[in-house]
Order: C-alpha cells, then structure tokens, then sequence
C-alpha cells in the first residue's frame, strides 16, 4: 500500500532521510520509533507530501505522490490518505460535527444529508456521539484527538497516518485516543504510526521501524524487537526507555 | 467662562445648520474613504499573496510609502500637486464639483488602504501553520482551504486592528479641513470666529467626534463578539 | 527633473531651518526639535499615567483612563485648537504656535504612550512584581527599581514608532502656523505657484526618508531586544506583546 523506494530527503548539507527503503502492506499497522530528531515525522510526512522528497520514489496505491503532478490530482490523492496530526489542528471556527463533514461536502462533493449521518456515525465510533454541536475550543485533548482521528475517517481513505497522536496529551488522556487506533487496527484499517507508546506497538502493531539520524536501523515484529533488537543503537533507546 | 450657553449655538439656526453640514461632510468623508480604503486592500492584499515577487514588492512599496509620509502631506500632495497635472478642464470640472472633498476621499481612502491590508495580512500570519496542513492533507486545494478554513479565522483576528484603524481614519477626516472641505472641525472654527463662543462650540465637537469614534469601537465590539470563535474568550 | 533639482537647490536653506535667523527656527529642524522634545515630555507623563490606570485606587485610575479615551477619540486638529484656545487662557498671555503645538504633542503623545507604558508593564511575567514584594520593597519601589526598567526596555521599539509617529504629527502645525517643514513647503510653493507637484514630491520624499530611516532602526533595536531575551523562546517580541495586550484591552 505504501512503498518506499530510495528515499532520500536533504537541504543544505543536512541529510534528514538517508536511503529509505520500505514497504507498508494492506492491513498491516507499523510503528515507527526512535529517538527525537532521527527524521520519523518527516518520513510519515512525506507520505502525503507535506514534506517533499529529494530523490526516489513514493509509492501510495499504485502512484507516485512525488511525481510531478497538477495541484488537483495531489488533492484528489491527499483526499485518500487519513492523516492525524500531533497538535490536532481542527478548525476552530466550525462545529465538531462540521470539521467532520466539511471535506466530505467541499472536496467530494457528498452531500449534506449523507455527509452529517456519516460524520454522526463516525463520532458514535470514537465515542463522543453528544459532542456533535461543541467547537474544539470547548473540548479536552484527548476529545479534540478522536474528533481530528473521525474528521480523517470521514475521506474514507485506504490508509491512515499517524504522527505523534498522543504525544501533546496530558497522560489520563492518551488511553481514549489508543483505544480508538487499536478499534481501528482491529478493523483492518492499514495504518502507520509516529509514537513513543511502546505498549500500543507491543499489542497491535505487525512491524516495527527503528530510526536513527535519517535511517531505518531495524525493521522487526514487536516480538522480536522488544526481546531481542539487533542494532545496538536500537539495544540502547530500549534500555534507555526502560530506565525510567 | 463667562455665560456657558450651549444654546446659543445649538438652537442657532445659522450655526446649526452649519453644524449639521459639517458632520455630513465628515460622515461622507469617512464612509467614502473607508469603502476605497477597505475595497482596495483586499485587492492589495491578493496581490501580495501572488507568487510574483515584484508584485509583493510593489505592495511593500505602497504599504512602506503610505505609512512613513503624513497623512496631511498626501493630502497636499493630491490636492495642490497631482490636481495640477491633470488637464485644465478636468481641473475646472472638480473646482465646481467639491473637488477638495473628491480629493480628501481618495487621499485617505489610498493612505487607510495601507494599513488596512497590513491588518488583514497579520489576521492571515496570525492563523498557525497547521490549519493550512490539516486542510491540505484532508485534499482541499489553495483555494478551498483559504475560502472554508483560512480566511473566515484571519478575518476573525484582523477584526481589532481594522476597528482601530478604522477610527483613525474617521479621525484623519478632520485633516480635510487644511484643503478648504466644510467638514465638521472646519465648520467649528467658523462657528467659533463669528459667535465667539470657543469652549461651548469646541465642547459640542469634542462631544460628537467621541460619540462616532465610540459608536465605531462598539461596533467593532459587537462585530468581535457576534462572529467569535466558541469556546474562546 | 531638472525642476525637482532646482526647487531643492534654491530652497534647501528655507526647508532646513526656515527663515532663522531672521525669523523663528523652523523647516526640518523645527520639526525634528518639536518631535523630540515632544515625546521626551510626553514620556514621563505617559509613565504616571500609566502607574495611574494601574493602580488600585479608582480615584487614579478613571480619570486617567476618561482623558485617555477623549484623546484617542478626538483628531489630533481638536486638539491643537483646544491647546490654542486653553492655553494662553489658563496662564494668562498668548503663546507661539510652536509652543501650542509642543503642549498638543506632549497631551497627544502622553496619551498614546500611556498605553504602550501600559503594555510594556503587563507584558512582563507577573512573577517579576510577586519577587520584588516578596523581597519587601513596596508597590512603587518595586516598580522604579525592577518593573519599569525592564518594561522600558522591551518597549524601545514602540516608542521609536511613537517618535516616528509624533514626527508625522508635527505636519498639522501647518494649521497653526508653526514654521515647521510643511508650512516652509507651502511657502515655496505660494512662491513659486507653477510647480506645485515638485514641491509636494520633494516634501513627501523628505518625510519619507526621515521616517523610513527611523522605523528601520526600530526594527533593528526590536531584533536587538528580543535577542536579548532569547533564552525565552515561548514568548513574542515586545512590540507583539504590548501589540496583544493594546488589542486585548
């Protein structure tokens, strides 16, 4: 489902993805891990060209994202590629419900009637059914992430990417917005995540990539990684995460 | 004070009739400026969004003229220079036809413009980053996501500067007086050089330039409060 | 061309200085001399009247805060004919335009800069006074010896804008008959009376430069202050600040 061939990101004389080969297959979950700054957030946002590659090839479904492309086609492939953003970024000036249904109506053209039954449908899944009239500002982060996770369901997309979902959260708040990805996982959706939440990776994830300065290190089951990692770098950021 | 006698300039009818032309005017002044001020920095403020480098140059320009020359110089500089360029019988049409009103209109409405897109581009700058991404990654385009998401959350935060400036520039329509409009401040010293009445003429001038600054603000107030984002203060 | 280089080339004397010494020091310098002393005059004002609308005592606090308002909802030609009539009425002789015009600028800009004292001073941290008292130094030492000077500080840029502002103010003295650098522009040009357009350019221009010059060394002290505070990366240079505390108010 999604292919990385070669990937190589740079500016200036800093190499921020250092020759990225891998491949996230349909109905497969993949955490990526590391330390801060090994270049994980910009590998996941170079999957749906928030962040532009320097060489090689991005395979999403089949197409190119990195080929060149007009403007409406690099829409029309976003509009299929879920994407979850650290800090939430829902629009503040509209409704829960209409953050939901607003791509939905605009980009797809669905209407009004089908695209508010599906935005209530999707709040009853990530379970803040009677928060369709609330506006973010009123919501908790945990809240605001399960509605930034609906309004990305909404597109119905094939995939969903994950980029530090629980990271800006206050630690009571992390377990609703996990129990929604696990749901998500368990219904097959494809998915891959950015985080630190090792116990999430441990139980859903089916590959684990480990990054470092540009690099995937270590690709392994959660098995095998957690018990047994290979890189030494990799032996390090476990022991490191375990010390406290 | 000898005699403080509001009356006798209020119920005056001569004075009174001046009084009212002068806030006319002022009232004109304001409103037609404020429309060319506020039209043409929407247009100034698309030009800059352009990726063409000498059109956001020459916006910078325009902005960087407009805010470091005084308003009563472009005014003059209007007025007495650029009407003299114009053709003669151009000249003799506005001289009959208010001119100095057409020219306070223009100047100040091109001076306000400035500040006003300024205004409007903070609102935009003000918006952070990642509405633009959430709104791109969900597949809308340029203009979608400046229509539904950007532009109604700038709009929202350029609201307090455009109502200050906007006082301004009812203000600034005083300065018309300099070029011989029969604005409010000028009616007043006409009223005060015959009736010899300065602080109650002054007082009721001073009075009706608060009451209309303070109406903008309210205004402004209402408008802030009307369209704000729930859940924030 | 020609004709802008010869305007300036036979005025410049009367656009510098004026018609001293044969008359009143005017032209640039008058304007220069009226917006430096104006806003060096208006500043210690502006810092009471700020303590003022701080202050926990409403006997301070509202009239300061109704004078405020009336000049921020008045034009500034208001309030030149008010000094005009006001003035030699409240000391008992008449006064020169250049005088008046001082007095407008000291009331006018004293308001404005209130405002930014104001901000510069609810900018800072609260835990900056809760330290000071906490030490035992009382309100108004606290605030001589740890608030204002940091407040004054941050607020250098916004006060430069306010010098560059009090400078396009000086402009209306013309109404007045202040000799300064607009009044000796009109004087050329009821001279000259065939190249208005020339003469208004080269005033514009003039202008231009002074205040161009001068905001770009506002800007350049801003870079300086929020350099200096760089430490503290989550907070907004200075004149954003007090920008967000003037909108907030």
């Amino acid at each position: 489902m999604i292919c990385f061939n070669e990937i190589n990101k740079w500016y200036g004389s800093y190499h921020a993805l250092i020759d990225i080969n891998a491949e996230v297959k349909k109905g497969e979950v993949v955490v990526v891990c590391g330390p801060s700054g090994s270049g994980k957030s910009t590998l996941i946002r170079t999957v749906n060209r928030l962040e532009e590659v320097k060489s090689g090839q991005l395979l999403f479904d089949g197409n190119d994202i990195h080929a060149p492309m007009t403007s409406m086609t690099l829409n029309r492939l976003r509009s299929r590629i879920g994407f979850v953003f650290q800090s939430f970024n829902l629009f503040p000036h509209l409704s829960v419900l209409e953050n939901i249904m607003m791509s939905p109506m605009r980009v797809r053209g669905v209407n009004r009637t089908d695209a508010r039954a599906k935005a209530q449908q999707l709040l009853d899944r990530v379970g803040l059914s009677n928060k369709a009239g609330a506006y973010p500002a009123q919501l908790s982060g945990g809240q605001q992430q399960r509605v930034a996770i609906a309004r990305a369901l909404a597109m119905e997309p094939p995939a969903m990417l994950f980029d530090e979902p629980t990271s800006a959260l206050d630690p009571e708040m992390v377990g609703e917005v996990l129990t929604v990805m696990r749901g998500l996982a368990n219904d097959g959706m494809t998915m891959m995540c950015v985080t630190h939440e090792m116990n999430f990776a441990r139980e859903v994830a089916d590959q684990i990539w480990f990054m470092d300065a540009g690099r995937i290190l270590e690709k392994a089951t959660p098995q095998a990684f957690f018990n047994s990692p290979q890189h030494p770098r990799a032996q390090r950021f476990l022991s490191d995460l375990r010390a406290h | 004070m000898k005699n403080f006698d509001l009356t006798a300039i209020l119920l005056n009818g001569e004075f009174g009739a001046m009084l009212l032309k002068g806030i006319r005017l002022t009232l004109e002044i304001a409103a037609g400026s404020w429309l060319l001020a506020m039209s043409l920095a929407l247009v100034l403020l698309v030009v800059r969004l352009t990726p063409n480098v000498i059109a956001q140059r020459a916006v910078a320009a325009y902005v960087s003229y407009h805010r470091n020359v005084p308003t009563l110089v472009q005014l003059m500089l209007w007025y007495f220079g650029i009407s003299s360029l114009l053709p003669n019988d151009v000249q003799g049409w506005l001289s009959e036809h208010n001119g100095e009103a057409l020219f306070a209109i223009i100047a100040l409405g091109l001076c306000q413009a400035a500040y006003f897109s300024e205004d409007l581009r903070s609102g935009l700058r003000s918006v952070p980053d990642g509405q633009t991404e959430a709104a791109r990654a969900l597949g809308h385009g340029y203009l979608g996501a400046m229509r539904f998401v950007i532009l109604p959350q700038a709009v929202r935060n350029a609201v307090p500067a455009l109502v200050n400036h906007s006082v301004s520039l009812f203000k600034n329509s005083s300065l018309a007086m300099a070029i011989g409009v029969a604005e409010l401040t000028h009616a007043v010293k006409e009223i005060e050089s015959q009736s010899f009445r300065t602080f109650e003429t002054y007082l009721i001038a001073t009075v009706l330039y608060l009451v209309f600054s303070l109406l903008i603000m309210a205004a402004g107030a209402w408008l802030s409060r009307r369209h704000s984002i729930t859940g924030t203060r | 061309m020609t004709d802008l280089y010869q305007i300036l080339r036979d005025n410049w004397l009367l656009l510098l200085v004026g018609q001293y010494p044969n008359g009143p020091m005017g032209g640039i310098v008058c304007t220069l001399l009226l917006s430096v002393l104006g806003i060096a005059l208006a500043f210690p004002l502006s810092v009471l009247m700020a303590l003022a609308r701080l202050s926990p005592w409403r006997i301070l606090r509202w009239p300061t805060t109704g004078l405020v308002y009336v000049v921020r909802g008045v034009p500034l030609l208001m309030v030149i004919l008010w000094v005009y009539f006001l003035v030699p009425v409240l000391i008992g002789r008449n006064v020169s335009g250049f005088t008046t015009m001082l007095c407008t600028l000291v009331i006018y800009e004293g308001a404005y800069l209130s405002e930014v004292v104001r901000a510069g001073i609810q900018a800072l941290p609260r835990g900056q006074l809760e330290a000071a008292r906490a030490l035992g130094n009382s309100y108004l030492g606290a605030m001589w010896s740890v608030i204002l000077p940091q407040a004054l500080y941050n607020m250098l840029p916004s006060l430069l804008s306010q010098f560059v502002s009090a400078v396009k103010e000086t402009t209306l003295g013309y109404v007045i008959n202040v000799q300064e650098l607009t009044f000796a522009a009109n004087q050329i040009n009821n001279q000259l009376l065939t190249k208005p357009f020339h003469v208004f350019f080269i005033l514009a221009v003039t202008y231009y430069v002074v205040c161009y010059t001068l905001t770009q060394l506002a800007h350049a002290l801003e870079r300086r202050v929020t350099k200096k505070r760089q430490g503290r990366q989550d907070v907004a240079p200075p004149s954003q600040q007090a920008a967000n505390v003037v909108a907030g108010a």
